[in-house]
Parts: structure tokens; sequence; C-alpha cells
């Protein structure tokens, strides 16, 4: 009986006129999607290389210097990009995906990409996870709206149920039909997402966070088909079906995510950039500074049992330099930790926005799985300011080891160089940092959870329905 | 009759809950999107004031501590020493570029959360200078801000289809059409009453609230800006309008007009403009700014690497520094001659930019006609100043004030070399060169901010035009006595 429902329901949905061309017209939006944000990853991870290569031949063939002029010579990283970023690019254009590392400084990302970009951009671009997030609802709700209502507005729904069929099956057949009609354009996305899994060769890594993204998406376009069938259900009309759920939409697309992240921002106010860099400058060189230095100083001489430091057994300048940069490091991890506390506070509240709009949750993931997300993006940080630390250290204890041995200025050549590791960037694996997509997790199910509690009380009245 | 429809259309809708909760809704989504762009500006001003507070106090205790650096007989390291010309030109200075929010700011924020809006200057390369940024959470610019633009674009259209989607066809469908036609009524005078009066409900309370909030609020606002957003605003509802009154001449269902509709605002105001940006952005595609940066590293080092040949090139690009100079150029001409080099080998890329951003710019001149949203967003952003027009000018301002800059301490700098002022004996600390921070050139805001185009809005009004003479037609069919018949039938 279930099988012949659900041919009846197809050939229904077959029937409607604007089914063939709705999906036509996403098919091919998903298709240009598709195409170009495999150009950009490839022009993005090309130049990347590139580039990356290119610096750190640069850094290897600097020439004989001394070892702080290559700390302040420094060497710029590139955040290297998964090819998830072709589904969805998240916030790669929106955050420097590049980072300057040098002596004394702890800099942000440079070159957003969004700045080059004229203000059309700010309408968004095509790409496959606007395709899947905003207008994949808006086709299930478009095809779907008239399923029930229609039924009852033409009577034929009576019949149907008098024939025999049990409502929960014509529900859920219903509902097969249209989650079948939006995961026939889920799955070339699906396919693509598989296959640079295991093209890649990173399989457990990529292969992970491809079931994930998909594992959402599916989720959100089956929670999407039950809400719709649900609604169409409940209410007595086409209108009134299709006005709820477009109001539902536009609520949970347009309104939420944007309100929401607005709100974050206001509640949580990060200082301006000219007040953060004063405000480093002011705590780092102060003359709490110069009191350290100056014990430092005398500490060492008293530990060696000398007068001056030209009599230490080892280069002083390159100590004072090593104790600067770990003192300046001291206040960077604070003033940088407490900015990054204010941005995750913006994070989290907007998250919380998950349980308002399935959207937020979706995208969220989405962005996560994808790597392309904030909080990727701060570990690429964190990892980059690490080998800053590193470079330093390795930099400022060889002058500290070897500048006092030779008379004259001490320069380094190739053999230091080649002592500071290429940097070489991995996203981390997804479990490492899910912990901060928790209530993402919980906002899409309890949208779940709400949908099926919804589609349970739209069966019991379609139960009731003969009676009336 | 006219009143009699009026009023009866009106007591209609007053007993409809829905309308009020429309009325209500428009009016706080003005009120909100008032006061989150009010509030974004105001954070913008207070930046750029804090900033050249901060550059007129650096000023003024200068001169208060001038006497006790003059006295100092304790070691003073030069690129710390704010009397010091060099540490000024690379270190120290506090000069501010900045670009204030307008007062008409809070109408569309457009690019303003991205651009930067003001740039601490510094004797160092122009690419340099330019790259700075406010830094925001990423997921704010992803998702843009909830101004009066974003509610005039996207959601104003969306009530106006939510309460026009029925206009006749509640009619037809109750068969009162058909009464009314009997009794000698117009279809037409009916159809354009009630979506007059349903278009009215919407946006009298947006544009009363948000120009009433800007009196209020931002007193300093021209009100030929209140006159032009309130011109746009009409013009663009206006334009839905029409539509929604020529979807509902075709004598379709309800729900169908609604699907109708709502698939032309998904088109218009979703669709076309991420369309076209994609199709821009590939057509002509930015640079990568990654070969930018490898482009810029390789150019330092050769300038750097070539530091006499540099030198050399600058003197004689600079022959009035080069007279005395002789053979002993310090640390600082050396800079500033790298700085030149580099800039010099950059044009030609810094060129392309700007050529790729004004083929982009030509595209998007006869493409955002496609989409009624991309044209009234292009305008609204252009009247609010955060637009690229004023961005361009302000650009080309702090380009100017960099090389101003640049001028002058490359002057200073040759001349107190050439006194000896940087050491002026084995051991002791240099002399205060600069000892007036505000002889510093500054930078000049009264940069010039072309005009708005309003030619689009006769895109609008033709557009508008066209729609309303097919209504006309559509509904003279529509009511012909065989056709009310078929066509109504159909309906029911």
């Amino acid at each position: 009986m279930f099988k012949l429902t659900l041919e009846k329901e197809w050939l229904d949905a077959k029937r409607q006129g604007q089914l063939w061309w709705l999906c036509l017209i996403a098919s091919l939006l998903l298709l240009l999607a598709c195409t170009t944000g495999w150009q950009s990853y490839q022009s993005y991870q090309n130049d990347a290389k590139e580039v990356a290569q290119q610096e750190q031949k640069r850094w290897l063939n600097q020439g004989e210097k001394g070892p702080h002029s290559a700390a302040h010579y420094g060497i710029y990283v590139i955040k290297p990009a998964l090819p998830f970023i072709a589904i969805d690019g998240g916030l790669q254009a929106f955050q420097g995906n590049i980072v300057r590392l040098e002596a004394h400084t702890r800099n942000d990302g440079l070159f957003r990409t969004i700045q080059d970009n004229l203000p059309i951009a700010r309408f968004g671009s095509l790409t496959p996870a606007f395709v899947l997030q905003v207008l994949l609802p808006l086709l299930i709700l478009l095809i779907g709206y008239p399923m029930f209502a229609a039924e009852k507005e033409q009577g034929t729904l009576k019949q149907t149920l008098a024939s025999g069929v049990h409502p929960m099956q014509l529900f859920v057949a219903k509902c097969c039909v249209l989650f079948a009609i939006a995961f026939a354009l889920l799955l070339p996305v699906m396919i693509y997402l598989f296959a640079i899994s295991f093209e890649q060769g990173r399989v457990t890594t990529l292969v992970s966070r491809s079931a994930g993204l998909a594992g959402v998406y599916i989720g959100y376009v089956g929670l999407w088909s039950i809400v719709t069938v649900a609604i169409s259900c409940l209410l007595q009309s086409t209108r009134r079906s299709l006005i709820v759920l477009l109001t539902l939409w536009a609520f949970s697309t347009l309104l939420v995510p944007k309100l929401a992240m607005n709100y974050s921002a206001a509640a949580h106010p990060l200082d301006s950039s000219q007040a953060f860099q004063s405000r480093l400058k002011r705590e780092v060189y102060t003359e709490q500074r110069e009191l350290a230095l100056a014990r430092f100083k005398q500490s060492l001489l008293q530990d060696y049992g000398v007068n001056s430091t030209n009599e230490l057994p080892f280069d002083y300048a390159g100590a004072r330099l090593q104790f600067g940069e770990q003192y300046a490091d001291a206040i960077f991890d604070r003033l940088f930790g407490e900015r990054l506390e204010q941005l995750q506070a913006q994070s989290n509240s907007y998250f919380l926005a998950s349980l308002l709009s399935p959207m937020v949750a979706v995208q969220s993931l989405s962005m996560a799985f994808s790597a392309s997300d904030f909080h990727h993006h701060q570990h690429f940080l964190a990892q980059a300011e690490q080998h800053r630390r590193m470079m330093q250290r390795v930099l400022n204890h060889n002058q500290r080891d070897n500048a006092h041995k030779r008379h004259g200025r001490y320069v380094a050549n190739l053999e230091l160089w080649q002592q500071i590791p290429k940097f070489e960037y991995h996203p981390p694996a997804f479990k490492a940092l899910a912990h901060h997509y928790r209530v993402n997790w919980v906002g899409l199910i309890l949208w779940l959870m709400t949908a099926l509690l919804l589609g349970a009380i739209a069966v019991r009245k379609l139960t009731k329905e003969p009676l009336r | 009759m006219k009143r009699l429809l009026i009023s009866t259309e009106f007591k209609h809708l007053c007993r409809e809950k829905v309308t009020f909760i429309i009325v209500i809704f428009s009016a706080v989504l003005a009120i909100l999107a008032f006061f989150n762009g009010h509030l974004f500006s105001e954070t913008q001003s207070k930046v750029v004031k804090t900033a050249l507070q901060s550059q007129q106090d650096s000023i003024t205790t200068a001169a208060t501590q001038l006497p006790e650096r003059l006295s100092t007989t304790e070691p003073v390291n030069w690129w710390q020493d704010r009397y010091d010309l060099r540490a000024q030109a690379f270190y120290v200075m506090l000069n501010y570029a900045t670009k204030p929010p307008l007062a008409q700011s809070p109408i569309a924020i457009g690019q303003a959360d991205v651009l930067p809006y003001y740039f601490r200057m510094l004797v160092q390369e122009k690419q340099q200078v330019v790259q700075q940024y406010d830094y925001v959470h990423p997921l704010n610019l992803l998702l843009g801000q909830f101004d009066l633009s974003f509610v005039l674009i996207y959601l104003l259209p969306l009530l106006i289809i939510g309460i026009c989607f029925n206009a006749l066809s509640n009619e037809q469908h109750n068969g009162q059409l058909r009464l009314f036609l009997l009794q000698g009524g117009s279809a037409s005078q009916l159809l354009t009453i009630q979506i007059l009066l349903r278009g009215a409900i919407i946006l009298i309370p947006f544009l009363l609230i948000s120009n009433l909030l800007f009196v209020l609020v931002r007193p300093h606002i021209d009100p030929a800006v209140l006159l032009s957003f309130t011109t746009i605003a009409l013009l663009y509802c206006c334009f839905w309008l029409a539509l929604c009154a020529w979807v509902n001449s075709r004598g379709k269902s309800a729900a169908t007009n609604a699907a109708i509709l709502v698939t032309c605002w998904l088109s218009f105001v979703v669709v076309l403009p991420a369309l076209i940006n994609t199709f821009i952005t590939h057509a002509n595609p930015t640079p990568s700014r990654m070969q930018y940066l490898d482009s810029f590293r390789a150019h330092t080092d050769e300038a750097k690497k070539a530091a006499e040949k540099t030198l050399a090139q600058f003197f004689q690009d600079h022959p009035e520094l080069a007279n005395a100079n002789g053979s002993r150029s310090d640390f600082a001409t050396k800079k500033i001659a790298t700085i030149s080099a580099v800039e010099q080998a950059m044009q030609e890329l810094d060129v392309q930019y700007h050529q790729i951003q004004q083929a982009q710019l030509d595209k998007v001149m006869w493409l955002k006609y496609l989409s009624v949203a991309t044209l009234t967003h292009s305008m609204l952003v252009e009247l609010s100043g955060n637009g690229l027009s004023r961005h361009t000018a302000f650009m080309s301002q702090v380009q100017m004030h960099h090389q101003a800059l640049k001028s002058f301490f490359a002057k200073e700098i040759v001349k107190a070399n050439q006194n000896g002022d940087f050491s002026p004996c084995k051991g002791c600390n240099a002399r205060p060169t600069i000892t007036d921070l505000s002889t510093l050139p500054q930078f000049d805001k009264h940069f010039s901010t072309p005009n708005v185009s309003f030619t689009p809005l006769f895109w609008l009004i033709l557009l508008s035009m066209l729609l309303i003479y097919s209504t006309f037609k559509n509904v003279c069919t529509l009511t012909r006595p065989q056709a009310t018949g078929r066509r109504g039938g159909h309906i029911d």
C-alpha cells in the first residue's frame, strides 16, 4: 500500500508544472556554483603553494646577515585551504589568510579578499553553500506547499483517505517524494565531496569531514521537507500554507542570522584596531619593561659572577632580545587573548541563534566541516604565532651562542636559515574543534525534533480528517 | 464611487489582523534598522575622533615636554625619540588620514564595514599603508548590517507581496468582482485602490519613522538627502506594487500569484545580484593578492640589494636633495629611497588592480539594470556616502597625503643629515630635529565626493510604467463580459 501511495504522490508531483522548471533552474545554479567554486579553490590553492615556495626560497636565499636582521626580514605564511571551500567558502574571503611573522610584533592576517570587491559583492556570491542553504529550502517549499492543502481545496484528500490509506503512510510518502526531489539536487554535491576525499590522499580526515557535511545537509533537507508537508497538512488553504512557509523561510534565512550577528557584535563590542594597536604599544614598551630588562641583566651578571655584559660567556644582546620577545609574548597572549574572548563571545552568541533558525545551525556546521570558519582560522593564526615564536627563539639563541665568538659584526648564513623548518599547516581534525559547535548540533537536532513533532501533529489531524 | 471604494477597502483592511501585524512590523523594522545603522556610524565616528584626538595630544605633549628633552643628558634611542625626524617618519608618528561617516550613513552601510576608514600614516611603502583595516568578526562581514537599505531592498517587497498577492483575486474568488462590475464599478479602479492602500500601509510607517528618526537623532542631515532617500524608496516600492498589480491582473489564483511574486522577488533580490557578482568576479578576476605580495617582497629585496643604485636613482629623481649631500647618506635617506623604489616598481601592478576594478565597475554600470535591487542598492550606498565614489576620493587623498609626508621627511632628513644633527659628536644624543609636530603635513579632510547619479531612477519609473500599462490592458481583458465568465470560472 505504501508503495502505491508513493507512486501516486510521485505522479502528483510530476504533474505539477512548476516542479520541472524549478528543479532545472536549481540544478543549473548549483552546477554554475560548483564550477565557479572549484575554479576559485584551484586558483587559491595554486597561488598559495607557489607563493609559499617563493617565500621559503627567499628566506633561504636571504644571504649573510645578522640573525636579528633576519628576524625583522621575517616570512609570510599562507593559510592553505581544504577542497571543501569549493562547496562552502565560509569566511575565507572575509579574513586575512596571509600572516607576516617577524620580530617584536604579532600581526593580524593580511589581504582580505572582500576589500577588493565591489559593493555588489554584499548581495552574496553564487556558491554551492548559498544554493543549498538558501535556495534549496525555498525550492522544497515552493514544490511542497500545495501537497496537502491543494488536495483539501479540491476535496480529494477525503477520497484518498477513505480508500484505506493510512494517514501516516500518506504523510511519509509525501515527505519522501519531496525529500527525494531535493536529495536529487544534493546528490552531485555529495559525490563531489567523497570523490575529493579519496583523491586527496588524506582519506581519514577528509572522509569524516565529507560525511559530516553530507549529514548536515541531508538533515537540513529532511527538516524542510517534513516542515513543508506538515504545514501544508495543518493549514486549510494553499494560500495560507504558502504564506506561512515563506514567512518561516524569510525569518530563518534573512532576518534571524543578520539580526543575531548584529546583536552579538553590539553585546560584545571589540576595540577598534587603532585602540588595540595603541594599547599594544602602550603595554609592551613601558617603564616596567625597562626595569625587567635591567633586572634580567643584573641577574645574569650575578649568576655568572661578572661585572659587565662583555665578560659573559655568551652574547648579551641575543639573550636580551629573547628576553624582550618573551616579555612581549606574555602581553600579546593577554591582549590578543582578551580580544579573542570577545570574538568568541560574539561567535557563541550568534550560535545561540541556531535555536531560532535552522539555517544558522547548518551554516555554522557547514563552515566548520569545510574548515573555513572563524575557529579554524584562529587555529591557523595560533599555529602561525607558535612558528613565529620558534623562529625568534632559534635566531636569538643563535646570536646569543655565537655572536661573542666573532670579532666585529656577527652574521649568520644558510645553515641557520635552514634550522627554521618550513611552516606547514594542516587544518586539525574536526574532532579537535568539535566542542565549539555543540550549540549548533543541539539546535539542528531540536529543529529536527520540532519538525517530527509538527509531523506527528499533522498526522494526528489527518487521522481525524475523514470524520469532518 | 472612488471614495466609497477607498473607505470600503480601508475598513476591510482594518478588519484583518494581518494588517496591524504588518504595520507594526514595518515600523519595528524601520526603528531597528535605523538604530543599528546609527550605532555603526557612531562607533566609526568615535574611532575617528579618538584617532584625531591622539594626534592632537601628541602635538601638545611634544610641545610641553620639549624643554625636558633639550636639557636631558641621559642617552636617548633615536628610534624612540619623538623629536627625531627619523623616529617620527618610521616609528612613532601619530598622523591619521580619516574618513568620518556622513550624517546619512545609516541609510546604507554598504562596504563601510569592510573598507578602511582611517589610516595611521608612517613613511613606509604606500602598499603597506593602504592594507590596514579595522578588525571585526568576519561573520559580521559575511552577514552584513541590518540597515535601512536591507529593510527596503529585501523585506519591504516581501511585505508588499504578503499583503498584495490576493488584491483582485480575492474578489474574483468570492464572486464579488462580477457583482461589483454589474453595479458599474471599474476593476482597474478597484485594483489601483487596493494596491495603493496596501502599499501605503507598509510604506508610510517605514518612511515616516525613518525620516523622523533621522531628523531627531542625526540633526545635521541635509533635507535634500532625506528627500532623495524617500524618492528612491517610493520608486522602488512603486515597482513592486506595479508588479503585484500586474500579476494580480493576470487572473490567476491567489496561491499562484504568491508563488509567481515570490519567484520574482527571489530572482531580482537574491539570485540575479549573486549571479551578476559571480559573473563580474569571474569575467574580470581581481589578481591574486598572494602574487601581489610575492612581487612586493621581490621588489623590496631587489631595492635593498641595490641600495647604492637605489639611492643614486633617488637623488637623480630629487636633485634638490642631492646638492650638498655628498657621499654621506644616512640610514633614513636610504630607507626613503628604497621605499620610493619599491613604490615605483609596484606601480605597474597597482595600475593593473585599478584597471581591473574599473573594468568590473564598467560591467556593474550596465548589469545592475538587470535587477531593481542592485540598482536601488547602488544609489542608496552612494547616497549614504559609503559607496566607492567617496572611498576612491578618500584613497586618492590618502595617497597624496602619504606622498606629502614622504617628501617632507625626505627633505628635512637630508637637511638634518647635512647639518650633522643625527650625530653631533661621538656617543652623544642626536639633536632634536623636529620640535613642533604641528608643522607635519596634516590630512586634508575635504576630499571631493562626486554627486550621486539618479539616472537609474528613470529605469525604475519606466519599468513601473510598463507594468502599470500592461496591468490596465490585462484588467480590460479580464473584465470583458465573456472573459469575466470564463476566467472567473477558471479561478473558482
